[in-house]
């Protein structure tokens, strides 16, 4: 039953409660990185990365460490845990793998203020998920946050020479394409149900 | 400037769309009376106001894309709905969908669906509530007579099938059931279909796509016990509407060959989804808006891949 359950917020986190498209989390990475493709495929593996990790983390350091006594210390321990965790992570990337460190490097710091690996940790713990739970809404909701800046960097790539209204250049034209986006992704809504 | 003083640019393909949708148009009046006529009036007054402003304001003519749109737009919408809801979808449509992305051929999305769409999400009651719906009564003279008919249906053919009713293969082959103005004749959408694939408007690629991932899926839920039969399937509903005008707009559709292929596909495919398994009674039109998002990834993917295997060779 769990297993059933964890696996229906997986696909749950990817098409009917999309991080992006339907919480508008992780905006600011998401306009100022969705330039090209290459970049936003090396940002997205490494926010799913994170995100199904941290989630994990978080959960344990929640109920064996807050829930006794601290549990209005949530905000600011979540937020040290997924800045330690990307920390350490960059640390060894460097030391092991020049390749990867070379792909998804420069975009772990970016992580560290993305406000949907935040998001994720609080909805866990505002849904009661359990651990295999909170694993699958963490992978899923970095898959969801992927897929959505892969198929924006395309978009962006193909209006490239369009010519924009000189106002809606930049921020403005993401921004449209964002809100027709989610708006495609309300045809999925009520497929799954979230608990 | 010569031509910034042409108001209206001739295109060729649009021209061929339009004639390919008449037999619909004329469709609508007959099942749902002259209101009908009157809405798509409307829709094309604004429309084409909203592209004139813009167009001025850049000194371009106005496309004639812009009344294939409005002619889309008016087909995807409920019979009853009031005119000034109409006149804001397409507008909505045409400003977000068309001309922040820079006007005729730069669209990414279908600017008749980004509206429709609009119109969907935020007046849910008007576009497919209760009261939305009208039951058409088919004998000779019909609609033709009328401005709008008083038979408010609960249920349109999609609901009915989809809560276990049954209904008439008959019917839907002819038009005789409630939806949407361009729901009804299925036999005329086909020749319409047929019409602009062979004039090559269309991309048969594109329309062999959607009906093939329509079917495999459909069939497949079917077998598995989850859905109605795919034949009644694919004549309900604005599915055959959106598979032959809708996805096959060439701006927002892939660009490549194969992209097509996997574009209609996947259209086909998230259309039976969205329609058995989401809040939604009907999914082609969310399809297609999920195909355009995706279609510039699929091309980018193909091409890479293309790129590669050249390298290695």
């Amino acid at each position: 039953m769990t297993f059933l359950g964890a696996f229906a917020i997986f696909f749950a986190a990817i098409f009917t409660n999309n991080i992006l498209l339907t919480n508008y989390l992780g905006m600011c990475s998401f306009i100022s990185v969705s330039r090209e493709i290459k970049t936003s495929v090396g940002l997205g593996a490494a926010v799913t990365f994170v995100m199904a990790l941290t989630s994990a983390i978080n959960w344990a350091v929640y109920h064996y460490l807050l829930v006794p006594h601290l549990v209005y210390l949530r905000f600011i321990v979540f937020i040290v845990v997924i800045a330690a965790f990307v920390q350490i992570v960059e640390m060894i990337i460097e030391r092991v793998s020049d390749v990867l460190y070379a792909a998804l490097g420069i975009f772990l710091p970016l992580i560290t203020v993305n406000c949907a690996i935040l998001g994720v940790s609080l909805f866990m713990v505002i849904r009661d998920y359990t651990f295999i739970q909170s694993f699958a809404f963490g992978l899923g909701s970095g898959l969801g946050w992927m897929l959505a800046i892969i198929a924006m960097a395309g978009i962006r790539q193909k209006i490239n020479k369009s010519p924009i209204p000189k106002g809606l250049e930049g921020a403005g034209i993401t921004l449209i394409i964002a809100g027709i986006m989610a708006m495609a992704f309300v045809g999925f809504s009520g497929m799954i149900a979230i608990g | 400037m010569a031509e910034g003083k042409k108001i209206i640019q001739k295109q060729k393909p649009m021209r061929t769309v339009l004639t390919g949708l008449t037999p619909a148009v004329a469709a609508s009046v007959y099942y749902f009376g002259w209101r009908s006529l009157v809405l798509l009036f409307v829709v094309t007054f604004f429309g084409f106001l909203t592209e004139y402003i813009f167009d001025r304001f850049y000194n371009k003519p106005v496309t004639e894309a812009v009344f294939v749109t409005c002619v889309l737009f008016a087909l995807s919408l409920p019979p009853t709905l009031p005119y000034w809801m109409a006149a804001l979808g397409i507008i909505f449509g045409l400003v977000f969908g068309k001309l922040a992305f820079g006007g005729f051929g730069r669209n990414v999305f279908n600017p008749a669906l980004v509206g429709r769409i609009f119109l969907y999400i935020n007046f849910g009651n008007a576009m497919t509530g209760k009261g939305a719906w009208l039951d058409p009564d088919g004998t000779f003279p019909a609609g033709l007579v009328r401005f709008t008919l008083d038979s408010i249906s609960e249920a349109t053919p999609l609901r009915a099938l989809a809560s276990g009713g049954s209904v008439a293969v008959k019917d839907l082959f002819l038009g005789n059931t409630g939806g949407c103005l361009g729901d009804t004749a299925a036999f005329l959408l086909i020749m319409g279909g047929i019409y602009i694939l062979w004039k090559k408007a269309a991309n048969y690629r594109i329309v062999t796509g959607v009906l093939l991932g329509f079917l495999a899926m459909n069939g497949s839920l079917w077998l598995a016990g989850l859905t109605f039969d795919p034949l009644r399937g694919l004549l309900a509903g604005g599915f055959l509407l959106g598979a032959f005008f809708m996805a096959t707009d060439p701006v927002s559709a892939a660009q490549t060959n194969r992209g097509r292929w996997i574009y209609g596909i996947l259209i086909g495919v998230l259309s039976v989804l969205i329609r058995v398994f989401s809040n939604w009674p009907e999914g082609i039109m969310f399809a297609i808006l999920l195909g355009n998002m995706f279609a510039p990834i699929i091309d980018y993917a193909l091409s890479a891949r293309k790129r590669k295997g050249e390298g290695h060779a």
